[in-house]
């Protein structure tokens, strides 16, 4: 099973050149079945690796483009009357899909955002005082541009904790956008196949929560914990809703890694991804904050009894 | 260090500390400097301000600088008249105001909490009654509890009071030992004396003096009697004998100054003949910053340590060679019968007959007439003293001010005043006479408390008196005190007796518990109050040398060096034994297991070769990270030890495979390394 899940890593990051690390957080964050938030400028290949993972995994796929005139309706669905059956039917909208790519998540308005984070959070969707069940797996995951830019809603802090990652792409680098630019990589990105049935990686998302661990890497995630709440540092420390994300996402990293029990190394590798934004600085000196999450983990001597 | 500085100025200790130096500092107010009390409470206001974001800065480097040299230059200039103790301890409260304005990082905190202590230690020179004691013990506690609140400042106050509180309990057991057996030592230094202190008796009295000391109740001494203690009326402690009169002062005589300087020189004292019964008992002085020690009529120290320290005068006044800068503790051996047996000297008979040429005319007058009258000295002395009885002089603490020809306006004008104006008024009567008569001042009877085996009497100031001592050839000197004619009441029930009607005792502090006798239950707190202070003073503050001594010989039998050093033995095992006793369980819960100790064992060998590790590194990327650096030979046993390490903390112990290590063949394994590693660490010098 991790010999398919790491071929399907292997498989991204060949359209994805040179963010190995970022695809393996994504991955993780599907194992671990959390929505991942994925923030960059425009043009970063957000979209393309949501694309190329729904390829990968066999997923259903569908993207949703918000707009700020982007009604709930036009994402969930809407019931039409059919005249030949003489009563409605409900067309089912974009996210009745296994895996659906929120694009510019946060230039919908606020009321869009809350039913697309409302259907992440329960699973299912209510329309017309009728309740529908979203399709099993359901991922979201949402793109959105740094939030300075012009046209944004900002997302408020409540509906950052819905997503398990958060990650950023990032340039990549010269060897790699090179290679890009010799291959052809967009036709690349129309072969992929399935690595996985949607059975098998819910089969593996299961086994990676039964990665071992053990208690002083417990007492290593609840040291952080403490600390961010203790420190006068952090203005929103992490939440036990924070907790477990920290242990589940950091168990499917180390199923991802071949491992069936946790090391410090697993919590330090997904920690960034899964707690800079739900922390927030309580100083309001940017200049000394260069990440909040690596101040955390360097605050904390994981060998220590 | 900005994060640590921005975390420093949140936290609750560095408020504690500022209460702490505030409360310190101003017991201290007696000693300190008044600007320097100002400075304090500016360091307060900047910490308040910033505890409660008034305001975001401290003061920078540069001002502080500049307000530290400024106040050293203050301080040597006014320090010159200060004398060196008190200059230093004024130094130290403007260091640490000084430090408390300034304080940024952890260093200045402990730096801060150390000059504290040492300042509440410095508190004890100057105060060491039953309720400063406690303060200074609460200050203590609350230092160590701003010092847990540094450490961790979000544990909640409550929680962190009960655990300092509780530690404090745990190593009082360890301080009574220590106070009980640890060498009492003489001050290293000579307490110099404060101007604001001068309290007791005064060297001199204009008639007017006495009043405003009868209104303390303050206590002046005690003393402890083994067997009879004398009633009331007999108790008159002397304390200063006057001989020099101006016709308004009455003083200590210059020549007896000039002569008690020079017996000291020649290391001489006058030895008087005792005779007759005698009173043993031991007095405990309260400080007065003076010389002057207390005996009931003519008293010689008793006991080796007392007579060492005590000067015997030839007025009959104990006096200390060191000033009672704390309480004071002495022997005495009372002979009331040996007044009357001591020569009479050439010069005593010159000094205590001498009366200013000038003034009072009214009194030479009469006397003149009077000794026409009455040739006879028993006669003469019977007449002065009928003149108090038959008119109406009247005992108040409230008299008229007569400041020319007092005598004169006393007698005959307005016939009312306290002790020193009738002993004043009768001394100078008599040595107009031709009678020597001198003025001794002290206490006079004070309240007896008797418990099982032993009875003590508390002397307060309000007990301070004066009286005549006048000399005749057939019966020696002879004590009058004329405030017991004109008021019987004052000298065989006290002051506050004598005082009932009047409502002028005490009128000053109408709360003073001596007040309020006639409420029972109030009294009997102000006993008990009484009773616990001369415990106080007799066991804590009288511990000395010679107590410690007999409490050794009490447990010892007989004091050999064996035996001493063996009780020094039995009392360093049980001080590591009690401190076992608490480290014990602390050591045993933070001991690590063996696979955590041979992991940071290595990490430590390899850290003492500048590995570097970051804290906060985990196993395996310190494990690459040795391999990066060292050779083969240091990076290959490290390996092996991390694996191990990671295979017993982090890998499920449940897993049971064939070719699974179990614990113990893995600790085996981990020893091996760490042994190979050591090894090569050490050819690597």
């Amino acid at each position: 099973m991790q010999i398919q899940l790491n071929q399907a890593i292997e498989k991204t990051c060949q359209v994805l050149i040179g963010k190995q690390q970022q695809v393996k957080l994504a991955l993780t964050c599907l194992l671990a079945n959390g929505h991942l938030l994925i923030e960059d400028l425009p043009g970063m290949g957000k979209t393309t690796l949501s694309h190329t993972l729904a390829k990968v995994l066999g997923l259903q796929y569908s993207r949703i483009q918000f707009t700020s005139d982007l009604l709930p309706a036009d994402m969930l669905g809407i019931s039409i009357f059919d005249n030949k059956e003489q009563n409605f039917r409900f067309h089912p909208g974009p996210i009745f899909n296994q895996l659906v790519l929120a694009d510019e998540i946060n230039r919908a308005s606020p009321k869009t955002q809350s039913a697309l984070l409302e259907a992440m959070e329960e699973g299912q969707v209510s329309l017309d005082g009728e309740t529908r069940a979203l399709p099993s797996p359901f991922f979201v995951i949402g793109t959105q541009n740094p939030s300075h830019q012009s046209g944004t809603y900002p997302l408020p802090e409540s509906q950052l904790d819905r997503f398990l990652m958060r990650i950023q792409l990032g340039y990549p680098d010269v060897e790699a956008e090179k290679l890009m630019l010799k291959n052809q990589i967009s036709s690349l990105e129309h072969q992929i196949q399935p690595i996985m049935s949607v059975e098998q990686f819910q089969q593996a998302q299961t086994l990676a929560q039964q990665v071992h661990s053990s208690e002083p890497l417990v007492d290593y995630i609840l040291r952080l914990v403490t600390f961010s709440r203790e420190s006068q540092q952090f203005a929103n420390p992490l939440s036990p809703r924070a907790t477990k994300a920290i242990l589940a996402a950091a168990k499917a990293w180390a199923y991802l890694s071949n491992r069936d029990y946790l090391i410090p190394e697993d919590i330090q590798a997904i920690l960034p991804a899964v707690a800079e934004h739900r922390l927030r600085s309580a100083s309001s000196d940017f200049s000394l904050t260069g990440s909040l999450s690596q101040l955390l983990l360097e605050s904390i001597d994981p060998i220590a009894a | 260090m900005k994060q640590v500085s921005q975390a420093l100025t949140k936290n609750s200790s560095l408020i504690l500390i500022t209460i702490e130096l505030i409360l310190v500092s101003f017991s201290l107010f007696e000693s300190v400097l008044t600007w320097i009390l100002l400075i304090v409470a500016c360091a307060a206001v900047i910490r308040g301000a910033i505890h409660f974001n008034f305001h975001k800065h401290l003061p920078s480097i540069r001002t502080l600088n500049l307000l530290a040299i400024l106040s050293a230059l203050g301080l040597i200039y006014s320090g010159m008249s200060l004398g060196l103790l008190i200059g230093m301890v004024n130094l130290l409260v403007l260091a640490c105001a000084l430090k408390l304005m300034q304080v940024r990082t952890q260093k200045d905190i402990y730096q801060l909490i150390i000059s504290l202590f040492f300042l509440i230690g410095c508190g004890f020179i100057f105060n060491q009654s039953i309720v400063y004691s406690l303060f200074y013990c609460a200050m203590c506690l609350l230092l160590l509890l701003s010092l847990a609140c540094h450490h961790a400042p979000n544990i909640r106050l409550k929680s962190q009071f009960k655990r300092v509180f509780t530690l404090s309990l745990q190593a009082a057991p360890i301080g009574i030992l220590l106070f009980l057996v640890l060498p009492q030592l003489p001050p290293l230094w000579q307490t110099p004396k404060s101007k604001s202190m001068e309290t007791g008796l005064a060297e001199q009295i204009t008639p007017g003096d006495i009043a405003s000391l009868s209104q303390s109740s303050e206590l002046a001494f005690r003393a402890t009697f083994i067997g009879t203690v004398p009633v009331s009326s007999e108790r008159y402690w002397r304390a200063i004998v006057m001989e020099d009169f101006d016709g308004k002062t009455w003083k200590i005589h210059p020549y007896r100054k000039q002569l008690r300087n020079q017996q000291l020189r020649a290391n001489q004292e006058f030895q008087p003949k005792l005779t007759g019964t005698y009173w043993d008992y031991q007095v405990i002085a309260e400080p007065t910053h003076q010389n002057w020690l207390f005996g009931l009529d003519l008293a010689t120290p008793n006991g080796n340590a007392s007579q060492v320290e005590i000067f015997q005068s030839n007025e009959f006044q104990l006096i200390s060679h060191q000033k009672l800068v704390s309480q004071y503790q002495y022997k005495v051996r009372s002979y009331p019968q040996a007044l009357s047996t001591q020569p009479f000297s050439q010069l005593d008979q010159q000094l205590n007959l001498s009366v200013p040429k000038n003034g009072n005319p009214l009194t030479r007058q009469w006397i003149n007439e009077l000794r026409t009258q009455y040739a006879d000295n028993q006669e003469f002395i019977q007449a002065v003293l009928a003149h108090f009885t038959t008119n109406s002089f009247i005992y108040t603490l409230k008299p008229a001010l007569m400041y020319s020809d007092p005598i004169d306006k006393f007698l005959f004008e307005n016939q009312a005043g306290f002790c020193s104006h009738y002993a004043s008024a009768l001394a100078f009567s008599l040595r107009l006479g031709g009678i020597p008569a001198r003025i001794v001042t002290g206490y006079q009877g004070g309240e007896l408390a008797t418990d099982a085996q032993t009875s003590y009497i508390s002397v307060y100031q309000y007990d301070a008196h004066a009286w005549v001592e006048i000399w005749q050839p057939n019966s020696g000197w002879l004590r009058i005190d004329p405030t017991a004619l004109v008021s019987p009441d004052r000298i065989n029930l006290g002051l506050r007796e004598a005082m009932a009607e009047e409502g002028s005792f005490l009128s000053d502090s109408p709360f003073a518990l001596a007040r309020m006798i006639d409420v029972a239950w109030l009294n009997n707190i102000r006993l008990l109050l009484a009773d616990m202070d001369y415990n106080w003073s007799r066991w804590i503050l009288g511990f000395n040398k010679q107590h410690q001594q007999e409490l050794f010989k009490s447990i010892l039998g007989k004091l050999t060096p064996d035996r001493m050093s063996l009780l020094g033995l039995g009392i360093t095992t049980i001080i590591t034994l009690l401190l076992t006793l608490f480290f014990i369980p602390h050591w045993l819960e933070n001991r690590l297991d063996k696979t955590q100790r041979y992991y940071q064992q290595a990490i430590k060998l390899l850290n003492n070769k500048q590995l570097g590790r970051k804290n906060w590194q985990g196993p395996i990327e310190l494990a690459n990270q040795v391999n990066q650096r060292y050779s083969v030979e240091i990076a290959e046993p490290f390996a092996t030890l991390t694996k191990l390490y990671v295979r017993l903390v982090y890998q499920s112990s449940n897993i049971t495979t064939q070719g699974q290590l179990n614990d113990k063949q893995c600790h085996k394994m981990m020893r091996k390394a760490l042994a190979q590693l050591k090894a090569e660490l050490a050819r690597l010098n």
